[in-house]
């Protein structure tokens, strides 16, 4: 078996968004009949390396192999063509398509032209019962629940009888039993002889079902061996270990006993019964792998999506905020993640974005004062180090400028508790550095600052107090004492800590 | 040194009125209206040229409110249904307890911006999509016109309308003294005051705007308020011209609102342009109407080269920049 050639293989592929350096140098191979983990925290290039491996965008530099031939030119087509199939991590199913046209997209049995309904039905029934699917085939998607669908997805690829199935997180909107059904699909599939890519941040799941492993770590290759002989322990500190450097201010904590917010039985949106006591004067982290609900944590508090409480206190005022502008009058600010289309209105120009805040509370027809509007602009600006003329549309600046503007338009309004939404995500290191100074700044003046961030460095390094969210729930609370990467992924990944001494 | 910094910006703002497109759009009706007099003598003569402001006083009105909805990222499509009961609904409020007509004028406008509040409320709150909204309550008032009025016209006896329609005040139509009072407090609004920015933000990005406080329903409501109210604004002014109000009054002034708006440079997908821009946008129609009058054409082909030459001058003009 491993003298055959890999059915899939890239060598030193590399690849940059906008100049930043997403893999540098990675290498993979996928071998018939193994199940093959690649692990890596959120943002570490996995993903990108599935899309170069599908033909779904080109490598900068680096070749993509099939069956040990470079393929000079790798296109989602060559990749079908080479029996290669990618589930996604986000869902590529059609909601208003049934679960057989859905199974089928893109390759439809023809018979005069036209899609043969009866031939299609029967190799769609035959994939989806393989991952078991037992609903009827005329059932539109968009009717199942979300575990269901993926296993439509999963189908979708298993139609086209791959020699090489990617899955992308396939596990993490599964049921037990619908994760148990694809564990033995996979077994199956392995003892066929298909070559398997599987990427999951269950590492129990991992460990019991892969025999290969590689991990990725801020686009860097920097494990590729045997699962035999390492424990999650181990997978863990392949995947977090850096050297943080001085990118982080030096500080002592400011935290005071006065609470900012306090919230008891508090569900919104994915997040179920947190408590949760916000103390003023602290940052406190919120980790977790992606989309475990920490944005709800945060949207929920802000008043932007429905929550309930069993009881609540924001900055003395009894029960959450029901609106953003409640949450605005209670000193509470948001910085979403997404600048560009939650953060800023780029098309208007920068010193209307960053007074927009001021706008959205005054008297709706009380004149403007210009003069006085340029001088509070001119003094923001001044503060968070925003250069050129202000008249300029937010998206002429660059990611990090972007982000002190979505940072800057809330001071003039003294927020008392700011939530934070993975502020240095796309930035810059330079300015990654003034915000981190910026946010230890807010603490020592008494604000109370929520930082929910998807770099578990950021988490260690800047956080009085980090609480870890996984499947909707607080699953950890770390002080900082006990505040390590190890700790924070372990809780996130669900994996035992092994308890040592500081 | 500072002088010339001074006149440096000086030239730097003038370039940028000179190339803005509300200048733009004037220009090109200035250039019309002098080859159009040299080509034809007896269309630059005042009283010509003052009929055709007069004219466009009736689309300005009506674009008003349209633009304030088009840049709050909406779209008005009861502007000509409200027109249309403003017209209708004022002759039949004759209130004999005011012989001077201004209450029966009163009632039909807060009629109207009730109209257009209903319309704010569905798309707000209820989150019905603004064409379907509008679409709809057009349907509606038509019907309903239809079982208040029927099919027969009916005259105002209303003196104040009157007036409106036919006095003309040193020499200018009351109309146009309407238009311009009611375009400098529309530019006020949208320059001057917080509402404006507002609305320029919900339509720019609702989404940021409503995270960063901005009242998004409230806002939402008020700009489809203000389109009834100019619509009904509109519909007494038309009323006061024609002396008689009947089903079908308000239609052409559907297509010739938006046109306004879109020739005068606001983006039809909301968030940027001016009603400076949608004032000669509605002087631009009701020329290019008056010179297809010119050519002497049955009605079908006035239709047609009318749809042309708008489609014509928006190609012209710009198509919308593809959005990121």
């Amino acid at each position: 078996m491993a003298t055959d050639a890999p059915y899939l293989a890239a060598r030193g592929v590399s690849k940059s968004f906008f100049g930043n350096p997403v893999l540098r140098d990675v290498s993979i191979e996928l071998y018939p009949g193994r199940i093959h983990a690649l692990l890596g925290e959120n943002g570490a290039g996995k993903s990108t390396l599935i899309n170069l491996l599908s033909g779904a965008m080109p490598a900068d530099r680096g070749t993509i192999e099939i069956d040990g031939n470079p393929v000079p030119r790798m296109s989602p087509a060559a990749a079908q063509a080479a029996g290669i199939a990618v589930v996604q991590q986000e869902l590529s199913v059609t909601g208003s398509l049934s679960i057989a046209e859905n199974i089928g997209l893109g390759s439809y049995p023809r018979r005069f032209g036209i899609i043969d309904y009866t031939e299609l039905s029967a190799r769609a029934g035959a994939a989806a019962s393989l991952v078991g699917l037992h609903e009827p085939l005329s059932m539109p998607v968009g009717n199942l629940p979300l575990g269901r669908r993926q296993m439509v997805e999963i189908a979708k690829a298993l139609y086209r009888k791959p020699r090489v199935l990617i899955l992308d997180e396939p596990t993490s909107s599964l049921s037990a039993s619908e994760a148990r059904i694809l564990t033995e699909l996979l077994q199956k599939l392995k003892g066929e002889g298909v070559a398997i890519l599987f990427i999951s941040h269950r590492l129990p799941e991992v460990m019991a079902l892969c025999q290969h492993v590689t991990i990725l770590k801020d686009g860097v290759r920097t494990a590729d061996r045997s699962i035999a002989g390492i424990d999650a322990d181990g997978l863990v500190r392949l995947m977090v270990g850096r050297d943080p450097g001085d990118l982080f201010p030096h500080w002592t904590t400011a935290r005071s006993r006065a609470k900012a917010i306090v919230i008891k039985g508090f569900s919104s949106g994915l997040i179920r019964e947190a408590d949760l006591e916000i103390k003023t004067g602290e940052v406190l982290g919120i980790g977790g792998l992606a989309g475990q609900g920490q944005e709800d944590l945060l949207l929920g508090l802000y008043g932007a999506t429905p929550a309930e409480t069993s009881a609540a206190e924001v900055n003395g005022n009894a029960g959450l905020p029901r609106s953003v502008s409640q949450a605005n009058a209670m000193g509470i600010a948001y910085v979403p993640a997404d600048r560009k289309r939650e953060g800023l209105h780029i098309s208007h120009p920068i010193i209307t974005n960053l007074l927009l805040p001021g706008f959205a509370r005054a008297a709706a027809l009380r004149l403007r004062n210009r003069i006085k509007e340029g001088e509070i602009a001119k003094g923001l600006a001044a503060h968070f180090a925003i250069k050129g003329d202000l008249d300029r549309p937010a998206q002429a600046l660059s990611g990090g400028n972007q982000q002190k503007v979505a940072l800057a338009k809330w001071m003039p309004h003294q927020p008392q508790v700011l939530l934070l939404n993975d502020p240095t995500r796309g930035v810059d290191v330079e300015t990654k550095r003034e915000i981190y100074i910026m946010l230890r700044q807010f603490a020592s003046d008494g604000k109370a600052v929520v930082l929910l961030s998807s770099d578990t460095p950021e988490l260690v390094h800047l956080c009085d107090r980090v609480v870890v969210i996984r499947e909707g729930r607080i699953v950890s609370e770390l002080q900082r004492a006990d505040l390590s990467e190890q700790a924070i992924v372990a809780a996130a990944v669900g994996a035992e800590p092994t308890v040592t001494a500081a | 040194m500072n002088s010339s910094t001074s006149a440096a910006s000086f030239t730097r703002r003038a370039s940028m009125v000179l190339r803005s497109r509300p200048f733009l759009t004037f220009a090109t009706v200035l250039l019309v209206w002098a080859v159009a007099s040299v080509m034809r003598p007896g269309f630059g003569a005042f009283g010509h040229l003052r009929y055709l402001v007069e004219l466009a006083s009736v689309i300005g009105l009506v674009a008003a409110g349209q633009t304030f909805v088009v840049i709050a990222g909406g779209i008005d499509l009861s502007i000509a249904a409200i027109v249309t009961v403003s017209a209708v609904s004022l002759p039949l409020l004759s209130i004999d307890a005011d012989p001077t007509g201004l209450t029966a004028i009163l009632a039909t406008l807060v009629m109207t911006t009730f109209i257009g509040l209903g319309n704010g409320l569905g798309v707000a709150y209820l989150r019905v999509h603004p064409m379907i909204m509008t679409l709809a309550m057009a349907t509606f008032l038509q019907g309903l016109l239809i079982i208040i009025a029927g099919g027969s016209a009916i005259s105002s006896q209303n003196p104040l309308v009157a007036w409106l329609g036919n006095a003309r005040p040193a020499g200018i139509p009351a109309g146009v003294f309407v238009w311009l009072g009611v375009s400098a407090l529309v530019l006020l609004i949208m320059h001057a005051t917080p509402l404006g920015t507002r609305i320029y933000a919900i339509g720019a990005n609702p989404l940021a705007s409503r995270l960063s406080g901005v009242p998004l329903q409230a806002t939402t409501t008020v700009v489809y308020a203000i389109s009834g109210f100019t619509a009904g604004l509109a519909g007494v002014l038309l009323l006061g011209m024609n002396g008689q109000g009947y089903v079908g009054i308000g239609d052409p002034y559907l297509l010739a609102s938006i046109a306004a708006v879109v020739l005068g440079g606001t983006s039809i997908l909301g968030g940027l342009g001016t009603y400076a821009g949608t004032m000669p946008g509605a002087l631009l129609l009701v020329t290019i109407t008056a010179l297809i009058t010119v050519v002497n054409a049955s009605a079908g082909w006035r239709s047609i080269l009318f749809g042309s030459l708008v489609l014509i001058l928006l190609l012209l003009s710009g198509r919308e920049k593809v959005r990121r």
